[in-house]
């Protein structure tokens, strides 16, 4: 197999199917290349879906046509011990009704469905093929070589949307060899089957409304945070962990799901489900400071693949941030086309484009979000000391009650120290 | 959620060739092991007795743990599967 297009997208993950439909938009004959049989095969995430304006404007139909589950009308955040919790929920008409602000979605149909708006745009699609290697010539890029299907597919421009370990990048010379552990999470996911019905009632839902839900303190110590996301009649529930701090631990992610799931207050969440798929993917968390060099001659990088991953903890965004970059990159080839200069004197408005968009903004804005969530007592002292606090504040027994700011000093110094609990509060300011 | 289950939970088309190789000596000489607690498949095992570390690809979610997990540089191969093979997402 040796053909040629005018440019080659590896990976039709939301970064690579954004860029290939943008560029096929315009025109261009594009190769959108994915190692899955098909798109979305080999992915997974968290589960929620942000709003997509961009994705929107160049699919006018995307909210109705897309293969979308619940929109997010109810968040929660619950901080939680072994055996207590405490929760925080916002809801809201607002977040109610239409344009939604985001919605739970199954990666194995999402991602193919947006591939195959990518292909009736014009793209073709390669699947069962992995990227083995950047072919050059005279220096140039002028491909790629694949294995599964074997053979090369030739184009004077690559975008690498091959995900977050992205081998294309690191042959192109575009991100370090070696990953720092300090700026990677591992997530792992549990479907669970459960009737509609059970979901609504659980969890106090109508119609399509959905709710997802983050947790503190439920990582045995091990820096990172679950979710729990209802789906139409399934429950993403999972955890994730920073990878630094999982390797010496000595836990496990699944036996850290499997307590995480029986924690007294989430069983009762999960009870009656059954397991249907068990799933796990490393995630860039590094934010700003890891984004690797976004352009090279003959090639840009998108999505996890260049580290567009927000995680401060407040919203965990990722496919959002991945489609915006995809398109960007697919308006700066054909810009390359235009100019019939594929070398980093055009690619590098890649950066450019990036840089004025939400989404190197937000990056940059959040950039010390990561130091925060390296504060290890977030995941343990913290959430006991709530707890605790709670519990006090609500116990009636016949002794005389403390006052709240006694109760909260107190709380405090026994948990966290007091020292440690303004250098927190500092480290957590500056970071958000 | 068994692990011993994976396959129960999970679909796999099993490649016969590994994409991940292990220069299994230094592994031996290694003194964290972070991938045999790590790796949300356990495919990695470290046996105390026999100071040997095994792993078996098969249920390899092809994640990436091991990958930044690794300090040793102990992988003479890492790669994704050819097209076609590996893990094989469903829902999720």
């Amino acid at each position: 197999m040796s053909k040629s297009y005018q440019a080659i997208v590896i990976g039709a993950g939301p970064a690579g199917s954004s860029a290939a439909l943008t560029m096929a938009q315009a025109g261009l004959d594009v190769a959108l290349v994915e190692r899955g049989s098909y798109p979305g095969e080999k992915n997974m995430f968290g589960g929620i879906l942000h709003r997509m304006t961009s994705i929107e404007e160049l699919l006018p139909d995307f909210l109705t046509a897309a293969p979308l589950e619940r929109h997010i009308s109810k968040k929660g955040t619950t901080f939680m011990t072994d055996d207590a919790s405490f929760n925080v929920q916002h809801e809201a008409s607002n977040f109610d009704r239409a344009p939604y602000n985001g919605y739970t979605v199954f990666r194995p149909r999402f991602d193919r469905w947006l591939a195959e708006q990518a292909v009736k745009a014009g793209a073709t699609l390669v699947t069962r093929s992995t990227v083995e290697d950047l072919v050059l010539k005279d220096g140039k890029i002028a491909g790629v070589t694949i294995q599964g299907r074997s053979g090369q597919l030739n184009a004077p421009l690559v975008i690498a949307a091959d995900g977050v370990l992205s081998f294309t990048a690191q042959k192109a010379g575009l991100r370090r060899p070696k990953f720092n552990a300090d700026q990677m999470a591992v997530g792992v996911k549990a479907l669970i089957d459960m009737p509609r019905e059970m979901i609504d009632d659980r969890f106090g839902l109508v119609k399509d409304q959905g709710f997802a839900n983050e947790f503190v303190g439920c990582t045995g110590g091990v820096r990172g945070g679950g979710f729990l996301y209802t789906n139409y009649d399934s429950l993403s529930i999972g955890l994730v962990f920073h990878l630094a701090s999982l390797r010496t631990s000595g836990k496990t992610p699944y036996d850290l799901l499997n307590a995480f799931m029986e924690q007294p207050q989430v069983a009762k969440m999960v009870r009656g489900g059954r397991l249907l798929e068990y799933s796990a993917h490393v995630i860039p968390e590094g934010g700003y400071d890891m984004i690797p060099e976004l352009f090279g001659d003959g090639i840009l990088v998108a999505g996890d693949a260049a580290a567009l991953c927000n995680a401060t903890g407040v919203n965990l965004e990722g496919i959002n941030l991945a489609s915006h970059s995809g398109i960007l990159a697919g308006q700066t080839v054909i810009e390359a086309y235009q100019k019939q200069d594929f070398s980093k004197k055009t690619l590098k408005h890649y950066k450019t484009r990036l840089d004025l968009s939400w989404v190197m903004k937000d990056l940059k804005g959040f950039r010390n979000a990561p130091k925060m969530l390296h504060i290890n007592r977030i995941y343990n002292e913290y959430p006991e000391m709530v707890c605790s606090m709670m519990e006090h504040l609500y116990r009636i027994d016949g002794t005389p009650k403390t006052s709240i700011t006694k109760l909260i000093l107190r709380e405090v110094k026994e948990k966290v120290g007091l020292k440690n609990a303004i250098s927190d509060a500092l480290t957590a300011w500056r970071a958000l | 959620m068994n692990i011993d289950e994976i396959f129960d939970n999970t679909s796999f088309t099993i490649d016969r060739e590994p994409h991940i190789v292990l220069n299994y000596d230094v592994c031996s000489d290694c003194d964290n092991r972070g991938c045999v607690n790590s790796c949300p498949a356990r495919c990695y095992t470290w046996s105390e007795e026999a100071q040997k570390m095994t792993f078996v690809h098969d249920g390899c979610l092809e994640c990436g743990t091991c990958y930044v997990v690794c300090h040793r540089d102990a992988f003479t191969r890492w790669r994704y599967p050819r097209g076609g093979f590996g893990v094989a997402y469903r829902m999720t």
